[in-house]
C-alpha cells in the first residue's frame, strides 16, 4: 500500500512528463509517413472490411440485426486501444534503455503515454464510428453516455495488463515475443467478430471473468443496441480493473528500483 | 544542513547474465553461476548545502554507481541514501534526447524529464536556446544536430533546472573551450547562490578547481576523503603504484619503458613550489639495447595546451642504453610554472621513433611558492640603476 501512495505522489509530481511524453508519442509516431494521422484509422477500417467479407460471405454470425460492419467495428475499436496500447508499452519501456540507465522519472510514465497515445487513436475511431452510425441510421440513445465510464474502466485494465507485462518484459524478453500470439488468442475469446448470444450459455459465466469481454459487449450494448448496460458484469468488469491495477501498480514500483540494472 | 547523507551503501551487480535473466535457472545445473560484483561496498558520507564535493577514482571504481544511486536510478543493494531538496543529474547530457523531435520538442520532452512544469519550461525557454547557442536550428529534429549541439542543449536545459542539488557527471568532457567556460560559469553562479554540487570526473584539474571537498573511491571502497589537492595527491599515487601491475604485459613486446614519475624539492618533504628548485625523476626499463634514446616528461595546462618539457634530445642525438632498469633525473633550479594542476605526458624514443608514450599519465602539483603574477615565474634579481636626481624631478 505504501508503494502505491508514494509511487502516485511521485507520478504526481511529474504529471507534466506524462502529458508532454503522450503528445510526443503522437508526433513522433506520425513523423515522415505521408498518411500521418489517417494510419490511426486504417487499421481498424482494414479489419472491419475483412471480417465483414468472411463474415457475410463465407460464413454469417447472428449480430441482432445490427449492420455486420458496424457491429464489428464497434468492437474493434475499444479491442485495438486495448491491444495496441499493451503492445506498445511492453515494447516502448525497453526501446530506449538510455532514458532508464541514465536518467529518472517514475517509469511507469513511458508505459502510461503509450496508453494515453492510444486513448487519442480510439476517440479518433469513434469519429468514423459515429459516421458508420449515421451511414446506417442507427440512432444513439442517451444510454449511449455509459460508453464513457466503459471506456475508463478498460483503459484502467490495459493499464495494470500495460504495467505487468512492461515491467516482466525488462527482465524477461519472453513476455514480448510472446505478447502477438497472446493478443490473438485473446481477441477470439472475446465477442468482437462474433456476439456474446452466439456463445453457448454454460460458457457465457467464464465469459464475464475476462473484463475486456464484459466491456467490450456492454460497449456494444449500449451504443448499437440503445440499451443500459449488463449492471452486473460492469460491476464484475470494473472489481477485477481495479484490483488487476493496484496489484500491477505495486508490482511495477518494487521493479522498478532495479530496472536500470538488468535492462 | 545536510543536503546529502550517504549510509552504508553498497551495490551488487551480477556480471554474465542479466539480472535474474532465465539463463539463471538452470545456470546452477551446468555450474556456470554468475558472478557477483561489489561496485560500491560500505561507503558513507555526507554533503553539506552550499558544498562542492567531488569524486575521484580510476575507471570501475564506482563513481558512476555511485551517481545512479544518488539520483535515484537504481537503488542501493544495501544501506540508505537521503536527499534534501531538488535535484539534477547530468549523466550524459542529451542523453535523454528524441533524435526525430525538434531542438524545441526536445526542450519540452527533456525539462519535463527532469522534473521542469510545462509553464517553467515556457518561461525559460528563450533563455535555454540562447545558452545553448542553436537558436537557428532550434526548428531542426536533433538527429541532423551536430554532437557539440546536442550537448550544448542538454547541459543548457539542465543547467536551467535550477537544482537545489546537482549532480555532474563528465559533461565538461565535452563541448568546445568557449562552452566549456560558459557551463564553468553557470556552475560557478549556482554556487554562489549556495546551491549543493557533485562532481565527477576524471579531469582532476576541474575537480582542484571547482570542489571544496573531494572523495577518492578505489575498487568501490572510499579510501580518502579531504581538501581537493590532498585527495588527487593520494589518487595519484595510486595510479602508480598499479601501473606496473597492469603495464607488466607490455613489457615483452616494448623495448623500453617509462616505469615511474615523480617530483620532489631536493631536501624537502612537502611537493613542489613555483620558483623553488625541483628534480623530476623518470624511471626507465630497457629491453633490449637501444642508440639514440631521448626521454620527454611533458606538462600541459588544465585547458590541453603545451605549457613546457624537459627532454634529454640534445645535439647528439641521444644516448646509448644497454638492456636494465634506471632513471633520468631532471634537475631544475627554479621551478617557473604558476600554481595549479598540470598534466603530465611521458615518452621515450630512439632514433626519432617513439618506443612508450605515456599520455596523462600523471599529474604535477604545482604549490605556492615564490609569488607570481601572470603565467610564468621569471627568475630575477633587480637593482636601481642610472637614476640620476634630475629624472626624477622630471617625473
Amino acid at each position: 500500500m505504501a508503494t502505491i501512495f508514494n509511487g502516485l505522489r511521485n507520478l504526481a509530481r511529474f504529471s507534466d512528463l506524462l502529458w508532454v511524453l503522450s503528445r510526443f508519442r503522437l508526433k513522433v509516431r506520425y513523423k515522415q509517413s505521408i498518411l500521418g494521422w489517417l494510419w490511426a484509422i486504417f487499421q481498424p477500417l482494414a479489419l472491419m472490411i475483412i471480417y465483414t467479407i468472411v463474415f457475410t460471405r463465407v460464413t454469417t454470425v447472428a449480430t441482432g440485426g445490427i449492420p455486420y460492419p458496424l457491429f464489428v467495428l464497434c468492437a474493434l475499436l475499444p479491442w485495438i486501444f486495448f491491444s495496441s496500447s499493451i503492445a506498445n508499452a511492453v515494447h516502448g519501456l525497453v526501446l530506449y534503455p538510455n532514458l532508464l540507465t541514465k536518467m529518472y522519472f517514475p517509469r511507469e510514465i513511458i508505459p502510461l503515454s503509450y496508453l494515453a497515445a492510444g486513448c487519442a487513436d480510439f476517440l479518433m475511431g469513434c469519429l468514423i464510428l459515429a459516421a458508420f452510425m449515421i451511414y446506417y441510421r442507427v440512432s444513439p440513445t442517451w444510454n449511449a453516455l455509459f460508453a464513457i465510464p466503459i471506456v475508463i474502466v478498460l483503459a484502467g485494465f490495459a493499464a495494470a495488463v500495460a504495467l505487468l507485462f512492461s515491467a516482466i518484459h525488462v527482465r524477461f524478453r519472453d513476455i514480448g515475443l510472446a505478447l502477438p500470439l497472446l493478443l490473438q488468442v485473446w481477441m477470439f475469446t472475446i465477442p468482437v467478430v462474433y456476439s456474446l448470444q452466439s456463445v453457448p450459455v454454460r460458457f457465457r459465466k467464464l465469459y464475464l471473468l475476462d473484463p475486456v469481454s464484459g466491456l467490450i459487449e456492454n460497449f456494444r450494448t449500449v451504443l448499437l443496441r440503445g440499451d443500459r448496460p449488463d449492471a452486473a458484469s460492469l460491476a464484475i468488469s470494473a472489481g477485477i480493473a481495479l484490483a488487476a491495477l493496484a496489484i500491477a501498480y505495486a508490482y511495477f514500483k518494487s521493479s522498478e528500483a532495479t530496472m536500470a540494472d538488468v535492462i | 544542513m545536510i543536503d546529502i547523507k550517504v549510509d552504508g551503501v553498497s551495490k551488487q551487480y551480477k556480471l554474465g547474465t542479466s539480472g535474474n535473466s532465465p539463463k539463471r535457472w538452470y545456470s546452477g545445473l551446468v555450474s556456470r553461476r554468475s558472478t557477483p560484483m561489489w561496485a560500491l561496498r560500505d561507503v558513507s558520507f555526507q554533503v553539506e548545502q552550499g558544498e562542492a564535493l567531488g569524486i575521484v577514482g580510476h575507471n570501475g571504481a564506482g563513481k558512476t554507481t555511485m551517481l545512479r544511486i544518488l539520483s535515484s536510478i537504481t537503488t542501493p543493494t544495501r544501506g540508505e541514501i537521503t536527499v534534501r531538496g531538488r535535484l539534477a543529474a547530468l549523466v550524459e547530457v542529451g542523453s535523454g534526447f528524441h533524435p526525430e523531435l525538434t531542438g524545441r520538442e526536445n526542450i519540452d520532452l527533456h525539462g519535463a524529464m527532469l522534473g521542469m512544469r510545462s509553464s517553467e519550461i515556457r518561461r525559460k525557454l528563450d533563455s535555454i536556446i540562447d545558452f545553448a547557442g542553436v537558436d537557428q536550428y532550434i526548428d531542426v529534429p536533433v538527429k541532423r544536430y551536430s554532437s557539440g549541439m546536442y550537448v550544448r542543449l542538454g547541459f543548457s536545459i539542465a543547467a536551467h533546472l535550477d537544482p537545489d542539488i546537482l549532480l555532474l557527471d563528465e559533461v565538461l568532457a565535452v563541448g568546445d573551450f568557449a562552452f566549456q567556460n560558459k557551463c564553468l560559469d553557470r556552475i560557478a553562479e549556482l554556487r554562489r547562490a549556495g546551491r549543493t554540487i557533485v562532481f565527477i570526473s576524471h579531469d582532476l584539474a576541474s575537480v582542484y578547481r571547482l570542489c571544496d571537498r573531494a572523495l577518492l573511491l578505489h575498487h568501490g571502497r572510499l579510501v580518502a576523503e579531504g581538501p581537493p589537492r590532498q585527495v588527487i595527491d593520494q589518487y595519484q599515487q595510486m595510479t602508480f603504484a598499479a601501473d606496473p601491475e597492469s603495464a607488466g604485459l607490455a613489457e615483452l613486446q616494448s623495448a623500453a619503458q617509462c616505469s615511474s614519475i615523480s617530483f620532489l624539492t631536493p631536501g624537502h618533504s612537502a611537493g613542489v613550489r613555483t620558483g623553488h628548485p625541483m628534480v623530476a625523476r623518470l624511471g626507465y626499463r630497457i629491453g633490449q639495447a637501444l642508440p639514440g634514446v631521448v626521454f620527454r616528461v611533458s606538462l600541459y595546462w588544465p585547458s590541453g595546451y603545451l605549457c613546457a618539457q624537459l627532454t634529454t634530445d640534445s645535439l647528439q642525438g641521444g644516448v646509448h642504453l644497454e638492456p636494465g632498469e634506471g632513471a633520468v633525473e631532471f634537475h631544475c633550479p627554479a621551478l617557473p610554472v604558476v600554481p595549479g594542476l598540470y598534466r603530465v605526458d611521458l615518452s621515450i624514443e630512439s632514433n626519432g621513433q617513439e618506443i612508450d608514450a605515456r599520455q596523462r599519465c600523471a599529474t604535477l602539483n604545482v604549490g605556492p611558492g615564490k609569488p607570481v603574477s601572470g603565467d610564468f615565474h621569471i627568475e630575477n634579481s633587480w637593482k636601481l640603476a642610472g637614476v640620476s636626481p634630475e629624472v626624477n624631478v622630471r617625473l
